[in-house]
């Protein structure tokens, strides 16, 4: 008997479950897809990596907005002591917290090369960092793909 | 909001107020235990998942709070500590700050020994170098101190919010799955 009853029953309805990252942040999600009542278990480990997986990609995303700060950070250093090197005044305003102090040109100088340092530095550490969560999302990734196949989703939008 | 015992799941169950969410082993057992039908438990998923988000906007919100404070204070400390090297000098340090938006004035700050930090609730007091560093300094790692523990909270809250999201997923494909065997038993009962 041909079972038309089959396409009336919501077997291919897909759940979407996702999980966000901070509003403010475009928003990553991993979709677990309830197709058609497949049997696969979630077991207590695969829980953990989805949720792992989850915090990684949540860390991601803060870095790439961490890096995009450090970066223009950078940027306006370079500008700043470039601008330095073109003026020819002696004293320089230069903001200390939310005041500008008049500060002798060589201080400046120094200063602004101590502040560049400090940033490349936390640049290449941000940029480390990410290049390390990507590679434990790839792992697991494979890892989930592996088991879930189809039922899982977890590329960005 | 008491969590029902778990089947052998090894769950944090709560963290500074925010229930931990069951992890469930297996959707029957879950559903024989919990006494729910299905429509009842997805609800009370559903439920447990909004209240979970009210509590991560609040989160959030201390988190901003916060993320916006300490750059306060390190600028502070800058200050202080600018002011504390010109000390030796014994020469001015001349300034200029905003008195309203786009205007500027000169201020020419003498060889002090104390500063006054503002406290907030309308109270500033007036420390030596030294203290207001220290202030400053202790104030700097309290917050970062606290930011680090609403990482954390939020890290968790996310875990759960996952681990519920899941459920709700499985509980419906079980569901389903259910379904189809009853049809499949109604055909084959019919046929």
């Amino acid at each position: 008997m041909a079972d038309a009853s089959f396409t009336a029953s919501p077997s291919s309805v897909r759940f979407a479950v996702c999980v966000f990252s901070t509003p403010t942040i475009k928003h990553a999600s991993v979709i677990f897809y309830a197709g058609g009542g497949s049997e696969t278990e979630v077991t207590w480990e695969d829980q953990q990596n989805i949720n792992k997986f989850g915090r990684l990609n949540n860390r991601f995303h803060e870095l790439e907005d961490e890096i995009k700060v450090a970066k223009e950070t950078n940027e306006n250093l370079e500008d700043a002591s470039n601008e330095l090197i073109l003026t020819d005044e002696d004293v320089v305003r230069f903001q200390i917290g939310e005041v500008f102090a008049h500060v002798p040109k060589e201080e400046v100088e120094t200063r602004i090369e101590e502040m560049k340092e400090v940033t490349s530095k936390n640049l290449g550490k941000l940029e480390e960092e990410k290049e390390s969560v990507l590679a434990q999302m790839a792992e697991l990734k494979k890892i989930l793909y592996g088991k879930f196949k189809d039922s899982i989703n977890l590329e960005e939008d | 909001m008491a969590s029902s015992s778990s089947s052998s799941s090894p769950v944090v169950t709560e963290r500074r107020g925010i229930p931990g969410a069951q992890f469930v082993e297996d959707v029957q057992t879950y559903l024989t235990q919990s006494g729910l039908d299905v429509n009842s438990a997805l609800a009370f998923l559903q439920e447990r998942l909004q209240q979970y988000k009210v509590v991560e906007m609040k989160l959030l919100a201390q988190q901003r709070d916060l993320q916006a404070k300490i750059p306060d204070i390190e600028k502070c400390l800058d200050v202080v500590a600018t002011l504390q090297a010109k000390k030796g000098t014994g020469e001015a340090l001349i300034a200029d700050f905003e008195v309203s938006e786009g205007i500027y004035s000169r201020a020419r700050i003498e060889d002090t020994d104390s500063i006054c930090l503002w406290l907030g609730a309308n109270v500033m007091l007036e420390y030596s170098c030294e203290e207001a560093t220290t202030l400053l300094q202790k104030n700097l790692d309290n917050a970062k101190a606290s930011l680090e523990v609403l990482v954390g909270d939020l890290q968790f809250l996310r875990d759960q919010v996952t681990i519920t999201q899941v459920t709700i997923a499985r509980v419906y494909n079980w569901d389903v799955h259910q379904r189809r065997l009853r049809q499949a038993a109604g055909d084959v009962k019919d046929s």
